[in-house]
């Protein structure tokens, strides 16, 4: 170590004048200094420090000096900077990154206890009881209640919530969603009641009802029927999802005993739970008479209603009134739209209704105005009063109509011939209902379409002849819808206003249907839609009721199915050549 | 909207079997129930608690994971909880009726 010295002061002993004097400016002579000074006071050691030397003048030896002097610790540089760290400063620290640990906090478990939580109907019993109790009794209960309250208020103390407040929470958004969620789920939960726990040992088994019974009939499988949204309302048209083939919607007219009630109703159920109330509820201002699934667009609705507005539900939202709704402007409908049609593909699909003025339009997502819109007359003179419509399998292009007359016509919504081509005189009546043959398989039968109308008949069309090549004449009552089976290339179902629900197999017999079903109550039945596995049939009546059949071994097609049914049509053209005197006139596709 | 809520539990009521429906909030303090005052307090906290420590099994094994729905089935009855956030619905079902 080095010590570094810087004299201050000088002072030395006179050992004459026995004084300490301060000398002023003295010389020190670097030989004279000991290497170890001894002070009084103080010992320093100069190890390095070269001699001082002392003025010669001064004979006395007996010199004392004391000096004062600064010391400078000159330390290493190395040891310095350790001993500024441990002691002195903080040097800068270098930053990075540390490793982060997620904690989860549980929430701190609260027990709290409300003491009023009566209902009102609880309440009113309770009052009940309190005025036919005596005054003894009265006295004595009231005490009893006190004692009670005690308890409560002893055992479980906690924060009450006032009414207002619970009004109030009832009332608020999250609440209002957490409710719609959960009571779907609980209803769905309570509704399935399978018995986990049966023991088949102890006991006989009961037949099990329904499920497994299927055949070769008719067997009613399900009821849909909502008290406040069915009742008194006529099915006015059905669907079923593309997506989820246990969904279906139903659309509602107008309950003329509720005025207050929204005019159009739109429920869609579910088949796959056993719970007996609707998926999602809809309504408009204005009755629905036709409505679909929108087939590209899996959580839209569509419904034309008798004001021809198109409206477009979301499943979404938790809103039951329509996200979308057309304007009531001459540019789009202003008569009942009783087809709503979505056709083309994935990528560019439009959506097609046709209203009773003949007017057909086609819409884009969002509707607001129809990008392209038709009037549909027959030979440029009357328009069509459009009662039904529909597509051939696979065309996008050319389509049937059904009239209020009792006229059918084929038209095409694109090329040259654009409108209404053909007709097809038949029917006596109003068509009511249309549906194309659609079923796929190795003989194709496309062009057979069948219709049915007020005038009791069914009748069997192809697109190729313009008279119907075989007419079905069971009923006697008005038939108000037909439809093809989705998977058999030789059934199709009818209903008709006396609540019967046919199932004819062309291929079985032609003249009367293969099942027929009345249904309870023998209300009209307004719409038969096939599921689109084609084992399951639904109608839909003038009670607001829904029926689901499930058609069992009838509805199954066998391989040689389209060969017979070829050799069926082979059959009924040659019978109708024979039967009719004027010859068929073959139109040109 | 309030009126459908309660039409709502009133149908659930109803339903074949059902005992008694509570719905709690996230305290557990009974919000709206069909049963007696002390009965509603004594299923009301019971069950939060229960509901709070499934929830928290079920968390434990697997961070990522959260209760959906919690079934009890004594001799008696069934009781069906529909947890959630903020809210609870209780349902007291006697299933063999």
């Amino acid at each position: 170590m080095r010590v570094c010295v810087q004299i201050l002061r000088q002072f030395c002993f006179n050992s004459a004048t026995k004084r300490i004097v301060e000398i002023p400016d003295l010389q020190w002579e670097k030989s004279q200094l000991n290497r170890n000074v001894a002070c009084r006071f103080f010992f320093i050691w100069f190890p390095d420090l070269t001699e001082l030397k002392l003025p010669v003048s001064d004979p006395n030896p007996s010199l004392c000096v004391c000096v004062l002097l600064t010391l400078q610790w000159d330390t290493d540089p190395s040891v310095l900077q350790l001993q500024s760290d441990s002691e002195l400063g903080r040097k800068m620290q270098r930053l990075g990154a540390t490793k982060i640990t997620q904690v989860d906090f549980l929430p701190r478990e609260v027990v709290l206890y409300c003491k009023e939580t009566q209902t009102p109907i609880t309440g009113t019993e309770e009052e009940d009881d309190e005025e036919i109790i005596d005054l003894e009794p009265a006295l004595e209960s009231d005490q009893q209640e006190e004692v009670d309250n005690k308890e409560t208020r002893e055992g479980y103390p906690g924060r009450e919530l006032t009414e207002e407040e619970k009004q109030q929470i009832l009332k608020s958004e999250e609440f209002l969603s957490f409710f719609d969620c959960s009571i779907r789920v609980m209803e769905r939960a309570l509704a399935e009641q399978s018995d986990i726990f049966f023991d088949y040992s102890g006991r006989d088994l009961e037949d099990k009802d329904g499920e497994l019974q299927g055949g070769s009939s008719l067997s009613l499988s399900r009821l849909f029927y909502d008290e406040h949204w069915s009742k008194h309302r006529v099915i006015t048209c059905l669907d079923w999802s593309p997506q989820y083939p246990e969904l279906l919607v139903a659309s509602y007219n107008n309950n003329e005993d509720a005025p207050h009630e929204p005019d159009g109703v739109a429920l869609v159920w579910n088949m796959k739970f056993k719970k007996n109330t609707p998926e999602y509820v809809f309504h408009c201002q204005s009755p629905v008479v036709a409505v679909g699934f929108a087939r590209f667009h899996p959580n839209l609705v569509v419904g034309g209603t008798y004001s021809g507005q198109i409206v477009l539900w979301d499943n979404r939202s938790h809103r039951r009134t329509p996200v979308q709704r057309t304007p009531l402007s001459a540019a789009a409908h202003t008569h009942p739209v009783y087809c709503v049609n979505v056709v083309g593909t994935q990528n560019a699909n439009n959506l097609i209704t046709v209203s009773t003025d003949g007017r057909m339009c086609s819409w884009t997502q969002p509707i607001s105005t129809p990008w392209d819109f038709m009037e549909l007359v027959y030979n440029k003179s009357k328009p069509v009063a459009v009662t039904g419509m529909a597509f051939p399998t696979g065309d996008v292009n050319n389509y049937v109509v059904g009239s209020e007359e009792g006229t059918v016509y084929t038209a095409s919504r694109h090329g040259s011939k654009a409108g209404i081509c053909e007709m097809f005189e038949g029917h006596q009546g109003p068509v009511t209902g249309l549906s194309c043959h659609n079923a796929v398989g190795p003989v194709d039968f496309s062009h057979l379409f069948v219709t049915s109308s007020f005038d009791w008949t069914v009748k069997l069309w192809s697109t190729k002849h313009n008279k119907p090549l075989y007419s079905f004449e069971d009923n006697a009552d008005y038939i108000y819808d037909v439809m093809w089976s989705p998977v058999h290339p030789a059934l199709f179902a009818a209903v008709d206003g006396m609540g019967r629900l046919d199932l004819w197999n062309l291929n079985s017999d032609t003249e009367v249907p293969t099942a027929s079903v009345t249904v309870e109550g023998a209300s009209a039945l307004n719409r038969v839609r096939w599921a689109s596995g084609g084992k399951e049939v639904a109608v839909g009546d003038s009670e607001g009721r829904l029926w689901i059949y499930d058609a069992g071994e009838l509805a199954v097609p066998h391989s040689e199915d389209w060969a017979r049914f070829a050799r069926t049509l082979m059959e009924i053209k040659a019978n109708r050549g024979d039967a009719e005197e004027e010859g068929l006139v073959e139109l040109t596709p | 909207m309030c009126a459908e809520v309660e039409e709502t539990l009133k149908r659930i009521q109803t339903h074949k079997g059902v005992i008694g429906t509570i719905v709690v909030n996230a305290e557990g303090i009974p919000i709206r129930t069909t049963l007696d005052n002390s009965t509603t307090v004594q299923y009301a906290g019971l069950l939060h608690q229960l509901t709070m420590k499934a929830r928290s099994t079920v968390r434990d094994i697997d961070p990522q994971n959260d209760l959906t729905f919690l079934r009890i089935r004594s001799k008696k009855h069934e009781i069906m909880v529909a947890p959630d956030k903020e809210y609870m619905l209780i349902v007291i079902q006697n299933p063999s009726e």
